[in-house]
This record gives C-alpha cells, structure tokens and sequence, in this order.
C-alpha cells in the first residue's frame, strides 16, 4: 500500500504561537494520497483545512512529524529543494487567483516554466497548450483585469497546469465567484481529474465537495472524518 | 541557466517599466551625481589644456625678477616700497654669473589704442628688447618681432597680439598698417600666435609689444620694470645664484631681507593647482552628496515597491522562485534604475562637454571618467537594493500570499 502512496503524512503538526499561547492548527494528522485521488477537505474555519494545504504544498513546514513526497522526505528540505518541488510537483490554485495583475494571461502562464528553466519557444508553446486546455486559446493576451472572475480562475489554473505537477491544489477555488463559474471551475477540475490528475480540493460547500471521491473532514487540527467509500 | 539569468533580468526590467514616472524621479539623485563628476573631469581637462597653452610663453628655464611676488602671502605694502628695479639690471645680471644666458628687460602699462573708428581701452603695453624672444616662449604668425636697431632708434613698430589684431582690424592683414598707442602712432610689423585665456587671468592675446627703447622715450624710464633672466642648469641652484648676484646689485647686508623679488612658471602652476583642487573637491562633493541622497531615494522606493508587491512575491515563491532569484530580481531593478540613470546623466554630461568645448574652452570628457561614473551609478545601485532585496527574498510566501 505504501508504494503508489503519492504522499504520506504522519503525525503532522502545526503550532503557532500567538502571544503566549500555543495555537495548534495542525494537532497529529495522519494522511496517505495515492496518485490520482480526487479529494475534498472540508470543515469549520479555522480547523486548519489551509494549513494542512500550505503543508502539502510545500509553502509552510510542519512543527513536528514526516512529510514524504513521491519518494523524498519534504519535512528535512532546505527552502531552495522546497522552492523546486513547488515548481515541478505542486500547481497551485487560490481563492483570490493571485494572478500578476500586470502580465498577460499568457505571461501569468508562463511563469512557473520560467523558474523551471524552460526555454522561450516550449514556454510559450505550453502556456498556450494549457490555456486552450482551460478553454482560454482565444484570450491569451488579455490581462487579468480584462477578465471576468471564472476566466481568471482558469487562468490561474492553466498556470497549475503548466509544469505538469504530480497534484493540484485548490484552496476555495470557487469561494470568490458566482455559482455558474464555480460550476464550470469544477467541470474543469473534474476533466482534469479524467486525465489522471491528482486533485486536492479544499472547499465549505457541500455541491462543491461532491465531485470528489473521498472527502475528509477537519477539526480542531485534527482528521474527524476520512470517508472513502464513495466510488462511482 | 542562461533562461533563468535573462528572464530575471526581463522581469526585473518590466518592474521598472511598471513604475515609469517614480523611478524617473529617484534617479535624478543619480543622473545629477553622474553629470557633476563627468562635466567636473571635462572642466579639468579644458583647464589643463589652456592652461599649458597660455602658460607655455613662460619657460620653465627663465626667472622673472621684479617688486612684487606674484602669489604670495608677502605684505603689499611692504613689497610696494622697495627700490624700483632698474634697467641695467639685465645687463649687470649677464656679466656677473655663467648661469645666466641671456636676460630681457620688460616694461608694461596699460594703454588705449585707437585705428580709425575702433579703438580698444586697457590693451597691456610692453616695451622689450629683441632678447625677449629667447627668454619668452610666443610664436609670432605674421611678419616679424622687433629688432636691435629699432630698439636702439626708438622707432614706432608695434608686435600685436592676435585679440588686438581681430580687434583693430578685423579681417583685414595689419601687416604695415598704422594704428594710435596712446595718440602716438605706430606701424604694425608682427602678430603674435593666438594663446587663448586661462581663466581670464593672463593672455598674451590681448598685448602689445614694442622696443623697450620707444618705450621709454614716448612713455617713462621708470615704473613697472621686470627682467626675464634664461638660465642653465638647475633651477634651485640657478635661482640661489641669481638671488646672490640681486642682493649684491642692491647691495644688501646679509642681515637684511630680499628687496626684490624672484618668480617663476612653477608659481602658477602651485596657484593652478589649488584652483583645480578646489573644481575637483567641489565636484566630487556634489558627485557624492547627490549620490548617496539618490541612493537613499533609490533605497527608499526599492522598500515601498517590495512592500507594494509582496503578494507578486507571495506568488512568485508559490510557483517556485527561489530565494535567490528574488533577491536577484530586486536587486537587478535597483541596478538597472540606477545604469539607466548613470547613462542618462552620461548622455547630458556628453552633450555640457560639447556646449563646454564649443562655447567655454577647448576640452573633451576624459572616457575613464565617463566609464568610471557608470560604474559608481552601478554600485550605488548593488549598495542600495541589498536591504530591499534581502527583505524581499526572506518574505514567507504564505503571508506575502495573504498580504492585502
Ligand atoms: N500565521 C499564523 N499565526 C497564528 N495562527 C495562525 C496562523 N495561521 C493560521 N493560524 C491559526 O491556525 C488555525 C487554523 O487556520 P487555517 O488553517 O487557516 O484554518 P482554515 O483554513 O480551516 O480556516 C486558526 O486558528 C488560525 O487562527
Ligand atoms: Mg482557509
């Protein structure tokens, strides 16, 4: 079992101190994805569905436990091995975009494959690959604020794309945008998922969660509910 | 490796195109700081050269012995009441000492001279022998200088500098034409080559030189009198021996001070030195002033913009730039701000040492200084981002990511 595991957690912490007082946002996570899970965390704000994330994706480190990525110990990396995995195993999808409100769509695309050392012509080559991916071929060179809202967030997930990652993460992909472009966000997500992507999902919203096949539940930093049996 | 390096530089350069009219303003400090250096040098080098050009008629082997010291800190009053000098003083000079090859005896005051209609007011007068060729170093381009017959006859030919020449008759040759020194007329026999001013202070462009012997019969045998004395060998020891043979001319005890006094090129050249000390030191003032308050400027705006695009930073991190690449990217801006702004203030200064050689004086802008300024621009750049880039670098990509 633990061979196809593409991640595994194991007694994951998080503490933050706050003052004089300890905050545990991660308090003894256990977790295993395999490749091509398709996974919804859910749970009350503040029960650390964005920690856990940050973890996964390598931007935070945990206070305590194992991390082991694809077969390399992330919790023992410095920040440049931390840098590269970001780059070349993780696309990224936030609630607020976070797209580079000067650079074109193309640009923002480009990005990631800038810091993987990409040369010119496969950058663009592959930016404009996975901007028609998202359904954007005929926007490349707007910019984000000649966008609407579920453009954006296409954009910003052609950018998660682009470096072909081991796994996608999105946290509240849909929390910033009407229901008729969260639905098409997830249609998005779901055909990624198809062609066997691994997505990690972080979402309040029932609707939202249903596209996945296993949802875990989060409280008070810790793992209340794992529930895989859903399969269809 | 190179794709990364140049696409650092390309996102570096955008930051700056993003923030156009602000970097303009911050690299005024620069662009000031870059002209003031360069356009000091250009200064300098104008200065250098004219100075060898209207100091070369004073050779370096000919003492000048008069009343007065020409820079001293002496008391005026003190040197304005020795004994005149006299004017078998040349001639009393050549007999006593080997040293001493050959003396001319210079007289000089202030005139007005008139041709027709045009007339010049203060043109220096100097009455001379035809020594004064070999003890003074002018190159006459037309005609000829004065000879020992005239000298001795006392006839009325004039040698005239080439401003006097421009002045009197314009285009016309002044070769044998008559002009009034003084309302006494005279016949122009030689121009003197063209010298040029330094600073205004000396020019032989703007004299007139005729035998010592009119000068004394139309004007005065006493008064300003200076004897220019060659010597041979060295000129400490020349200048000992030739003081010797003074004292003994006045007939001076040894207890009692020079009356007279004993100049040489080297004087201005010590007087020129401190004018261009002080044109250097006041450049590089404003050079360093203006550019640390740039780099400051510059310091200043690489912050706000690291704090203006801390989430830019946040996702940057998030898709895999490392610590090193922010650092360079920041830190490239700054440098760039600032190369911008040295080749700006490069160009300008190029442009003032144009004006400078066409309109002030012959001069050009020494290149290693130019090359030097730009490189100075650079490190104010390397000095000044560090601190904005380390900030920018060491941010945490999740709460640069949260940043509003
Ligand atoms: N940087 C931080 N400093 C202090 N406390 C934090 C920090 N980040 C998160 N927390 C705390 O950790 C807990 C979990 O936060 P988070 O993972 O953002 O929850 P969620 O995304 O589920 O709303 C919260 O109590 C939050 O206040
Ligand atoms: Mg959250």
């Amino acid at each position: 079992m633990k061979s196809d595991a593409l991640i595994s957690l194991l007694g994951i912490e998080k503490t933050y101190e706050v003052g004089t007082e300890l905050v545990h946002a991660l308090a003894g996570v256990d977790l295993t994805i395999r490749e091509n899970e398709y996974i919804s965390v859910m749970g009350p704000s503040g029960s650390g569905k964005s920690t856990l994330m940050n973890i996964i994706g390598c931007l935070d480190s945990p206070s305590a436990g194992t991390y082991e990525f694809g077969g390399e110990m992330v919790h023992e990396m410095d920040d440049n091995q931390l840098a590269s995995i970001r780059n070349r195993k993780i696309g990224f999808v936030f609630q607020t975009f976070n797209l580079l409100p000067k650079l074109t769509a193309l640009r923002n695309v480009e990005l990631p494959l800038i810091y993987a050392n990409v040369p010119r012509e496969d950058r663009l080559e592959k930016a404009k690959q996975a901007l028609t991916k998202v359904g954007l071929g005929d926007r490349i060179t707007h910019k984000p604020n000649e966008l609407s809202g579920g453009q954006r967030q296409r954009v910003a997930i052609a950018r998660a794309l682009v470096t072909d990652p081991s796994i996608i993460l999105a946290d509240e992909p849909t929390g910033n945008l009407d229901s008729k472009s969260g639905v098409e966000i997830m249609k998005i997500l779901d055909g990624l998922h198809d062609q066997g992507n691994t997505i990690i999902l972080v979402t309040h919203e029932a609707d939202v969660a249903k596209h996945a096949r296993r949802i875990i539940r989060l409280l008070d930093g810790r793992i209340e509910h794992d529930d895989r049996k859903r399969t269809v | 490796m190179f794709t990364l390096i140049w696409e650092t530089v390309r996102i570096s350069f955008q930051g700056i195109l993003e923030n156009k009219s602000r970097a303009l303003l911050t690299m005024l400090g620069i662009v000031i700081g870059v002209l003031a250096v360069t356009l000091m040098g250009t200064l300098i080098s104008g200065l250098d050269r004219s100075f060898e050009r209207s100091m070369s008629f004073l050779g370096k082997d000919v003492l000048f012995i008069g009343k007065y010291e020409w820079f001293s800190n002496q008391d005026w009053w003190e040197m304005r009441n020795r004994p005149d000098m006299q004017l078998d003083y040349g001639e009393k000079l050549k007999a006593a000492s080997d040293v001493v090859l050959n003396t001319s005896t210079v007289m000089a005051r202030r005139v007005d001279v008139a041709r027709g209609d045009n007339s010049l007011l203060g043109v220096q007068l100097r009455g001379t022998t035809p020594e004064y060729m070999q003890t003074s170093f002018i190159n006459i381009d037309q005609g000829r200088f004065i000879t020992g017959g005239e000298d001795r006859s006392g006839s009325r030919v004039a040698v005239i500098g080439a401003d006097v020449a421009q002045g009197l008759f314009q285009n016309r040759n002044p070769l044998g034409e008559r002009m009034k020194i003084s309302g006494v007329t005279f016949r122009v026999i030689g121009v003197v080559e063209k010298q040029g001013k330094f600073l205004g202070l000396f020019s032989m462009d703007n004299q007139i030189i005729i035998p010592l012997g009119t000068y004394t019969r139309i004007f005065s045998r006493r008064g300003y009198i200076q004897i220019n004395v060659k010597f041979a060998g060295d000129p400490g020891e020349a200048k000992e021996e030739v003081r010797g043979v003074m004292r003994r001319i006045r007939g001076l005890r040894p207890q009692d001070k020079d009356n007279f006094a004993i100049n040489q090129q080297e004087a201005f050249e010590t007087q020129y030195k401190a004018i261009k000390l002080a044109i250097g030191g006041t450049g590089v003032f404003i050079t360093v002033l203006s550019l640390v308050v740039g780099g400051i400027g510059i310091m200043n705006i690489m912050f706000v913009s690291v704090k203006e695009r801390t989430r830019e930073i946040g996702v940057r991190k998030a898709i895999g730039a490392t610590r090193p690449l922010i650092l360079g990217q920041f830190l490239l801006e700054a440098i760039f701000i600032c190369l911008l702004a040295g080749l700006a203030g490069l160009g300008l200064a190029y442009g003032g040492s144009r004006l400078i050689d066409q309109y002030v004086f012959p001069s050009t802008m020494p290149v290693w200084l130019g090359v030097l300024s730009v490189f100075l621009a650079v490190f104010v750049g390397v000095i000044s981002g560090i601190a904005p880039s380390f900030k920018a670098a060491r941010l945490d990509p999740i709460e640069a990511l949260r940043y509003e």
